[in-house]
């Protein structure tokens, strides 16, 4: 347990240098968030998962975000909010909590200018979410497009641990 | 707008004694401050001309709707005026935007849509009898309130003014009573209504397609009198959502809907990204929408000479690796008009290109305006005799400019 918690105490710090958020509020998602966000991450698996408020099949999948989370508390997860529809911060982090993710890296973007923010992670994405992007430890992406099933998520983050071992 | 500039504005709010619910806590609400009734503070610009030449447009900010004209070709413009008396929680998504008509009397019809905080939209309606001078208070457009958004509005040749929009109605009566209890159907409804008073009223609102795609704009142009043809991202067989086409075969009764194209785009998501619809005098239907199916990917359009019955193979439109989207088509005399948007990464541009052949042939597309900052979507507007391009820029402010026939 005591080990656990240095840990976390060692990462938090690590995070905090790197100026990046880890568990808790929004953090704002501006121009060249993405970019910092793959260099915090390299060399491991990552899972970012695109939602918003005003999207229905998002707000279905949530809890079901909560509950990999839930099973995998250590998982590299990060949930961005893109909602095309801007969402008020307090609305979306009452949700986060709701749906058990208040404890993900969470990310809400934070630039009028969208379709740069989009450009950065992938230039063919116009704005459709849920979207969610699996990025293996060598940079391989793997997009899922619309709600992503959890079994393919937790079935990827164990062939990526075990890739990892 | 940079945090400290947000902060500054936000110390200003606390200082002029602003209630803490009117400032916003991220620095894109800040942003988003620009409340001005001035075409400036503008995220979206509509325009129409009138018959007598005369520009107009309807604006929003972030919560106020406000109109405009303009007797010079967009130079320079009437101070703007209110259509919202107070501000109203407008609906802000990307395929959001005010509608205006203006009747030959100079007549204004205006609707835009607001939402709830769990994003259940209304349609409102307000009308102008004195040339753009004041408006009437608001009114929803139809007494449903379970949900409309992505409105249009559109001018018959007799004056009267065709209401389509997206609906949700059915989708809340089918949770009440539907086979599936409890559990919401897919998609919403396409929606109309006529009003025959230059707005005043609507008929009944009634649904002419179920199950359509609920968060995309629509497209409306009228095939001949009293026969409105609607474009819409429907929901088929297997949550595909590609595009549908209705030609009503006259003011109360919607057509077949036919599909435009096989995309075969199943995806449970929100896309924000609707078509566009022209029609020619000969009867010829252009029809553009963007896609992400199977079957293709990007930007597309096609071509109808049987009334939208069949289509023509889908033509990609742009360069792929600058994501072309939000198209506006327009059909002036003989020449057919494509404008469409791209984004490289530092600087928009948005891209024209034209057809004198009914669609068969275009020209070399031809990027006619760039911005580096955010922008709205092209809008590709005619006055009868020249098609322009309507583009609202945060940096470059709003732009009308003229199409020359090889654009």
């Amino acid at each position: 347990m005591r080990r656990f918690r240095l840990a976390a105490v060692l990462l938090a710090a690590l995070c905090f240098s790197a100026g990046l958020a880890m568990a808790g509020p929004l953090e704002p998602f501006g121009r060249g968030t993405w970019k910092s966000i793959l260099k915090a991450h390299a060399g491991r698996p990552l899972v970012v998962h695109f939602w918003g408020l005003s999207c229905a099949p998002c707000r279905k999948e949530m809890p079901r975000w909560g509950e990999i989370l839930a099973r995998k508390p250590n998982a590299p997860i990060v949930m961005i909010n893109a909602d095309l529809v801007p969402n008020l911060v307090e609305d979306a982090e009452k949700f986060l909590e709701q749906s058990g993710l208040a404890g993900a890296e969470n990310w809400i973007f934070e630039d009028r200018f969208v379709e740069r923010l989009r450009y950065e992670v992938d230039p063919q994405w116009q704005g459709e979410i849920p979207l969610t992007l699996l990025i293996a430890a060598d940079g391989r992406r793997t997009t899922i497009e619309g709600a992503a099933p959890a079994s393919a998520v937790l079935d990827w983050l164990d062939v990526q641990a075990a890739a990892e071992k | 707008m940079s945090h400290a500039l947000a902060l500054i504005f936000g110390t200003l709010a606390l200082v002029a004694g602003v209630p803490a619910q009117a400032q916003m806590t991220h620095e894109h609400k800040a942003a988003e401050t620009c409340t001005d009734l001035a075409l400036a503070c503008a995220a979206s610009v509509t325009p129409t001309f009138a018959a007598d030449g005369t520009l107009w447009i309807v604006a929003r900010t972030s919560d106020r709707v406000f109109v405009a004209k303009s007797a010079d070709r967009g130079k320079s413009f009437s101070e703007p005026v209110a259509v919202t008396p107070e501000p109203m929680p407008l609906d802000t998504g990307p395929d959001s935007r005010p509608k205006i008509v203006v009747d030959r009397k100079g007549r204004v019809v205006v609707a835009f849509a607001v939402r709830d905080k769990k994003f259940k939209g209304r349609v409102f309606v307000s009308r102008s009898s004195d040339k753009g001078k004041s408006f009437s208070p608001p009114d929803p457009i139809t007494a449903s309130d379970e949900s409309q958004r992505f409105e249009t509005l559109t001018l018959d040749a007799d004056g009267r003014v065709f209401a389509a929009w997206i609906d949700k109605r059915n989708r809340a009566a089918a949770r009440e009573t539907g086979p599936e209890k409890g559990e919401a159907p897919k998609g919403a409804a396409l929606a109309f209504a006529w009003s025959g008073d230059h707005g005043a009223t609507f008929s009944e609102a009634r649904i002419a397609q179920d199950q359509t795609c609920e968060c995309c704009r629509i497209a409306v142009a009228f095939a001949g009198p009293g026969r409105p043809v609607v474009v819409f991202r429907n929901i088929f067989e297997g949550s595909v959502r590609d595009h549908a086409i209705v030609t009503f075969a006259d003011r109360e009764t919607p057509g077949p809907v036919h599909r435009v194209s096989t995309d075969d785009w199943a995806i449970e998501s929100c896309p924000h990204h609707g078509p566009s619809l022209a029609v020619a005098k000969n009867g010829t239907y252009h029809v553009a929408w963007f896609t992400k199916g199977r079957a293709r990917q990007g930007l597309f359009y096609a071509r109808s000479s049987d009334a939208g019955a069949t289509f023509s193979d889908p033509l990609p439109i742009g360069r792929p690796e600058t994501a072309p989207g939000r198209p506006s088509l327009l059909s002036v005399g003989g020449t057919a008009y494509l404008a469409w948007k791209e984004f490289d990464g530092a600087v928009t541009s948005i891209t024209v290109m034209t057809s004198h052949d009914d669609g068969a042939h275009w020209s070399t597309p031809r990027a006619i305006a760039t911005t580096s900052e955010d922008s709205d979507h092209p809008i590709l507007v005619g006055d009868g005799r020249r098609a322009y391009l309507s583009w609202q820029a945060r940096e470059d402010g709003y732009r009308l400019l003229p199409l020359g026939d090889a654009s």
